[in-house]
């Protein structure tokens, strides 16, 4: 077990290195830099500027000193905003997104899996049809209408009640979180509905169920004992690359929330080309990724043995 | 003396999209305690139809179980859970399945599995139960049954799965145990060890057993009664030296021939029955065997032939039982004057 946890997390180094490499030189080949804006720059004040910046240096070279950086934990300052180290903009604003993040996977499992459940324990009953149909709903409406359309009914509610129960915008308290997080986890909780319905499917015609009949077993029991457990794997295999896609994917339900999350910085880093932000956001997402994956292979195998032995 | 369990006229049908499959056509046996009953059969002839839906493990829709009734100790369960304060399923009657590699859940402990049994229906707690556990694995003859009860079903061999399901069969002391063609899906070798393990099993605790297989050696070294199903009746029904030794039913008969003897002189070749089942979407109106059947005669098509009575305890569905008919059948035994009907 500790080998195969060694070995997971070595593997990962090698992605985060080849994410890290990739950006770096995929960044440099797009046109333009940093430095170059909507107005010319004087000729000696942009070679001053990329002396002192390291720019005028050979790409090669720019990378072993960014790769040295990096080891060191140090991603630079930022080209476009005043004074800002990149990790002081990644330490401020990732916690807001994980934090959205996470609760909205934990909608999104949490819904995923009972509604899944119930769809295939009332298969081809009224209750299946209903949900199957929110189900295409939440995957082929986009997030923003939801979130607009969650904002509406909200505002709405809160008018006819005369106080406020949950806030519309902003950030700062649990109530602040719940609506953003329930429409970012939306898209995911349809689409874990349908992957836990099919798994659960499955394991209600597998043998050992039979087994369990016979044993006398009350259907309750039969349910959380035999079927929840074998059918939830495949739900747990994407809910390591679904919480990484929700926490860094937030970019437009943040903007719409007015949240100071971490996916604003990442988009407009890419617009100006500002490139210690691009290399820090994407790098510490893709080093995120790749945690959420091993973290959800060692659970994975913790929860069914067989996997734990290969 | 009333039999333990008793099964009358037992019809179970399917719903499915092609229409209505007919699986169980008036099936009636009976067992005693400590005995056990052989219910034989090629595949699809609703063996294990029958006996899943005694169970009440048939799911229905699309099953239905159309006619009939079943008694233990004379009082009738069918479509019910318990029975005088006892659970059906697992309590009174236990039941092993084919395949133990996908019987069990790849989960969960075996241990666990086999506690589980009698946490629900003795009330033990979590500690007991598994204690219980380990006895009833050492029981079964597995070898290290403290270490073994804490693995999972994908560290044991197929017999040993086997092992393990019969412990959990058992647990809760059934007075019927199900066998569902319990030897299919081992070697020859461990079959012949769970079959004495079951019969040991059955020695101490006086259970019946109704064993359902398609192997006739199975049923030479197991059996006390036979049943002989064929596209959802029961053909024929004989105690296990009547059934081969006075062999009643043409069906029966062919698979006799089909099976392979211990002395390979050239007179004896085995001869497969031809032809297939017949189509249980629309049964035919005679008998259901006639198609294949090399005795069959005009009245074979026109009517479905009644159990004839041969002796005590042994009947068989066939025309040539009738006591007017006299066509000479080679190997086929009749009815002798003595016996009244």
């Amino acid at each position: 077990m500790w080998l195969y946890t060694l070995k997971r997390l070595l593997q990962g180094v090698i992605t985060v290195w080849f994410i890290a490499t990739a950006t770096f030189f995929g960044m440099h080949s797009v046109p333009g830099d940093p430095l170059s804006g909507e107005r010319a720059t004087n000729e000696v004040i942009r070679a001053n500027l990329e002396a002192r910046y390291g720019l005028d240096r050979p790409v090669t070279e720019q990378y072993f000193i960014f790769m040295g950086n990096m080891l060191r934990g140090d991603f630079g300052i930022s080209y476009t905003q005043q004074n800002r180290e990149v990790n002081d903009i990644i330490r401020e604003h990732f916690p807001v997104s994980a934090t959205l993040g996470l609760l909205a996977v934990l909608f999104a499992a949490a819904g995923g899996i009972l509604f899944g459940a119930l769809t295939a324990l009332y298969r081809n009953r009224l209750p299946d049809y209903i949900i199957m149909f929110l189900v295409i709903l939440g995957i082929s409406v986009p997030s923003f209408v939801f979130a607009a359309l969650g904002q509406l009914s909200l505002v709405n509610v809160n008018n006819v009640l005369g106080f406020s129960i949950l806030p519309v915008a902003g950030w700062g308290t649990v109530g602040h979180m719940l609506l953003p997080a329930l429409v970012l986890g939306l898209g995911t909780m349809a689409y874990m509905t349908r992957l836990m319905r099919s798994s659960m499917l499955e394991v209600m015609s597998a043998d050992y169920i039979r087994t369990a009949k016979a044993k006398g077993l009350s259907p309750t029991r039969i349910f959380a004992r035999h079927q929840l457990r074998n059918a939830v794997m495949p739900v747990i295999t994407v809910l390591g690359p679904a919480i990484a896609a929700i926490t860094t994917g937030g970019f437009v339900v943040e903007l719409v929330f007015a949240i100071p999350g971490l996916g604003r910085y990442f988009v407009q880093a890419v617009q100006q080309l500002d490139y210690t932000v691009i290399m820090g956001t994407t790098v510490f997402y893709g080093a995120f990724l790749v945690f959420m994956v091993i973290m959800v292979d060692l659970v994975y195998s913790w929860i069914d043995p067989r996997v734990r032995l290969q | 003396m009333s039999a333990l369990l008793s099964v009358d006229n037992l019809h179970v049908q399917f719903a499915t999209y092609g229409g209505i499959v007919q699986a169980v056509r008036g099936i009636s046996f009976s067992v005693n305690a400590g005995e056990t009953l052989a219910i034989v059969g090629e595949s699809g002839c609703g063996k294990s139809v029958t006996m899943q839906a005694v169970m009440g493990l048939i799911p229905m829709p699309p099953g239905k179980i159309t006619a009939g009734t079943a008694h233990l100790r004379g009082e009738p369960f069918l479509g019910r859970s318990h029975l005088n304060g006892k659970a059906i399923c697992g309590d009174e009657i236990g039941m092993i399945f084919q395949d133990p590699m996908s019987s069990l859940n790849p989960t969960m402990r075996i241990g666990d599995q086999i506690a589980e049994t009698l946490e629900v229906h003795r009330g033990y707690s979590r500690s007991e139960a598994f204690a219980r556990a380990i006895e009833l694995l050492e029981l079964v003859r597995i070898p290290e049954a403290a270490k073994r009860a804490r693995q999972y079903p994908f560290e044991f061999s197929g017999g040993m799965l086997q092992r393990a399901m019969i412990a959990m069969a058992v647990a809760c002391k059934p007075s019927v145990l199900i066998a569902d063609e319990p030897t299919t899906a081992l070697d020859v070798t461990i079959q012949a060890q769970i079959l004495d393990l079951l019969k040991d099993i059955q020695r101490e605790t006086g259970m019946a057993i109704i064993l359902i297989t398609h192997d006739l050696a199975v049923v030479a070294r197991m059996a006390d009664k036979v049943a002989v199903m064929y596209a959802g009746q029961v053909v024929e029904y004989a105690n296990v030296d009547d059934l081969f030794a006075k062999s009643s039913h043409p069906y029966t008969l062919g698979l006799k021939l089909a099976m392979p003897s211990k002395e390979s002189d050239e007179t004896h070749t085995l001869q497969p029955i031809p032809g297939s089942p017949p189509d249980l979407f629309s049964p035919p109106k005679g008998c259901a065997y006639c198609a294949r059947c090399p005795f069959a005669m005009q009245v074979c098509q026109r009517e479905d032939p009644p159990a004839f009575t041969i002796a005590s305890d042994h009947r068989s569905r066939c025309w040539l039982q009738h006591p007017q008919q006299s066509r000479p059948v080679s190997g086929l035994y009749r009815r002798t004057d003595e016996v009244t009907a």
